[in-house]
């Protein structure tokens, strides 16, 4: 029963198991959904297992059970992005038009009108290729559609009603907040960072090691003997670096912040370096770059197992990463380009990597970028860039 | 066994407002014999729903605290080392040394099993464990039963205990994990359901005030930039603390006046926040 259904909601990529769907199956020979509002949240709680899919399930549902038409982005949506499209060719022409892989002269023979309908065209055949996917337009951010959910204005409630309440509560669509990706919180940065420890024995003794009491007791000819070890705590050393300067950071200020805060709660060996654009001959311990210099050359002092993690967009023009006086700061001036100083650093910390707050599918747009992900390697500052980071961070151990 | 489940049918309980969907999800997953997944916000009530379950259906709770550095042995027994060890030395115990099986000790998930009657396990916060322990506690959870292996010894549940299991988490759990549970998700509940609630827990409280502070209440929630934002607990408090305060009354809050904050917000970057738009409300 309801094969179909189970169908529809694989299609509009709900991940749902076939086991689940048996499952469900037998819940309704039991005899204990009894009608389409029980099937509602029945079929709810055994196939979606997240709340993001919650919104996706809503209209599959009213679709199957009420034909609701399944959306596809409505004209408005279309030409609210044509025209932030049309704003960003006026604005850099030559970056849109590489974006969308098209010349760029051809475009510039055409009347902002057949612009916009260009635009349009474009948008239509994307949506219907991806899924309404429309992150495919990759000019640093811009872009007014700002996540990757499937997400038009709200369902069409005007289809009939045959007073089946399930599915007027599917199509209120109640869910929809949750499909979208909400800003990094302090707690979930702790979830993703958590895993990120070294374990060392530290402090009293207090817990009873028995393989070594058992040892010496029997060494004792059964005079027990009771050993007490230190308790395992964490001290994993860490070294944050941030880039804190320049308006190219501006945007990722708050995510940066939590990330700092929660870096000094929960770290106990953490040090916390700053650094404008890229490094050269100092990072700074101080947040004004000014009273605290540390020469790079110094960080071979440290332990070699420090996690060292560079937090900034790698975004600046290339001559500032390549040339011997790449440094906008007169006073840094000792002819290494920054390349070779992060390779230093690389080389000296073998768990070093970098997070970047701009998403992953903008950094081919930007050429420093790739460059810097020759040397480190690089995460998002995502949930999921994190956890990939704190992965790779303690796989080399 | 699988029969009461369906003659026992939970329906709410004496301190908590239960929506339909969710008795209906609590019900599916007693005749299905799954364990319940449920997220949300903290302050939604699930804590408070394996509570209710337990006391609606007149079983007792029994709640396993998931802990970071928890092993899954710790959760289902404990074998006695050392009071063994000191017996053996001092032999002034009623045990009998060479029995091991008198120094093992069940822990929450153990006790579940061997308890005589059918009881409501709550596995608290489970994210706060690695994924290992989650997958591993699931097949035990899954078989019903677990092996002592210093005794050699299996144990088998008597009764098939009602289990839910809570997550705080917005990061999904592992793909197992989640297919062998069904899930729900606990949205924050609507003013109207809000002051169901707060109805609940205060009886005779006044109308005016009930709807002014559940109103102020929600506008602080909607505040933009808060890290951590008020859910019922807080507001059960706030409510508690405005009644208890002789010199408060209902029309400072319709004029704008929000004595305390501290009770709502609990960070002090969030307290700030809310303190600075009260200002602005009041204007």
């Amino acid at each position: 029963m309801f094969v179909d259904f189970f169908y529809i909601l694989k299609q509009i990529g709900i991940p749902v198991s076939p086991t689940s769907f048996l499952r469900l199956q037998k819940a309704l020979s039991m005899g204990i959904i009894n009608s389409i509002d029980d099937f509602y949240m029945a079929a709810r709680s055994i196939l979606v297992k997240s709340e993001r899919y919650f919104d996706l399930y809503d209209q599959a549902f009213a679709h199957y059970f009420e034909g609701a038409e399944l959306k596809e982005p409505d004209e408005m949506i279309i030409s609210d992005m044509a025209r932030a499209l049309l704003e960003e060719w006026l604005k850099s022409p030559k970056e849109l038009a590489e974006a969308l892989g098209v010349d760029e002269s051809e475009l510039s023979k055409m009347t902002p009108e057949e612009l916009m309908q260009y635009f349009k065209d474009r948008l239509k055949e994307q949506t219907e290729a991806h899924h309404g996917g429309s992150k495919w337009i990759g000019t640093g951010g811009t872009s007014p559609v700002g996540h990757s959910g499937y997400h038009p204005g709200g369902m069409r409630v005007g289809g009939i009603s045959r007073n089946k309440s399930a599915v007027k509560v599917a199509m209120d669509r109640r869910y929809r907040d949750y499909s979208q990706e909400g800003p990094l919180t302090q707690s979930q940065i702790g979830e993703a960072l958590k895993r990120l420890r070294n374990m060392v024995p530290v402090g009293p003794k207090d817990q009873v090691n028995v393989d070594e009491t058992i040892y010496r007791t029997m060494k004792n000819a059964g005079e027990i003997e009771i050993v007490f070890d230190r308790s395992l705590k964490d001290r994993l050393k860490i070294i944050l670096a941030i880039d804190n300067g320049g308006w190219s950071m501006e945007p990722y200020i708050a995510i940066v912040q939590t990330l700092f805060h929660y870096a000094r709660a929960q770290f106990k060996d953490l040090k916390i370096l700053f650094f404008h654009n890229t490094i050269y001959d100092t990072l700074w311990e101080d947040p004004q770059r000014w009273h605290r210099p540390l020469l790079v050359n110094d960080l071979v002092r440290f332990d070699p197992e420090t996690r060292f993690i560079i937090l900034g967009d790698a975004s600046m023009s290339p001559y500032e990463l390549m040339a011997t006086d790449g440094s906008i700061h007169i006073e840094e001036r000792s002819g290494r380009p920054s390349y070779e100083r992060l390779q230093f650093i690389a080389g000296t910390f073998p768990h070093a990597i970098w997070l970047n707050p701009k998403l992953e599918n903008e950094w081919p747009y930007t050429r420093t970028i790739s460059m810097i992900r020759e040397i480190f390697p690089m995460f998002e500052l995502t949930l999921d860039g994190l956890e990939a980071a704190v992965t790779h961070m303690m796989s080399k151990n | 066994m699988p029969n009461d489940s369906s003659v026992t049918r939970f329906t709410g309980a004496t301190h908590y407002v239960l929506d339909d969907e969710l008795a209906q999800i609590v019900n599916i997953s007693m005749a299905l014999e799954m364990p319940l997944l449920l997220k949300g916000e903290p302050g939604t009530g699930k804590t408070m729903l394996a509570h209710a379950i337990a006391e609606s259906l007149n079983m007792r709770l029994i709640v396993l605290n998931v802990k970071s550095s928890m092993k899954l042995v710790e959760a289902l027994y404990q074998y006695d080392t050392l009071t063994r060890l000191n017996d053996s030395r001092f032999g002034d115990s009623t045990r009998d040394v060479s029995n091991i099986e008198e120094y093992i000790k069940m822990g929450k998930i153990g006790q579940s099993f061997v308890s005589d009657e059918r009881v409501v396990l709550l596995i608290d916060e489970i994210d706060k464990a690695d994924t290992d322990f989650q997958d591993d506690m699931l097949d035990v959870l899954d078989q019903m039963e677990f092996d002592i292996i210093e005794i050699d010894k299996t144990i088998k549940a008597k009764n098939r205990p009602v289990i839910i299991i809570t997550s705080n988490a917005k990061k999904d759990l592992s793909d197992p994990f989640l297919g062998r549970c069904n899930f729900h998700h606990i949205a924050f509940p609507e003013p109207d359901m809000m002051r169901q609630i707060v109805r609940v827990h205060f009886s005779n409280i006044d109308k005016d005030l009930l709807d002014n502070a559940v109103s102020t209440f929600y506008r602080l929630r909607d505040l933009r930039g808060l890290e951590k934002k008020p859910a019922t607990r807080e507001l059960i408090n706030w409510i508690r603390a405005l009644r208890s305060d002789p010199d408060f009354k209902v029309k400072d809050l319709v004029k704008g006046d929000t004595p305390y904050l501290g009770v709502l917000f609990k960070k002090s970057p969030d307290y700030v926040v809310a303190q600075n738009s009260v200002a602005r409300f009041r204007r």
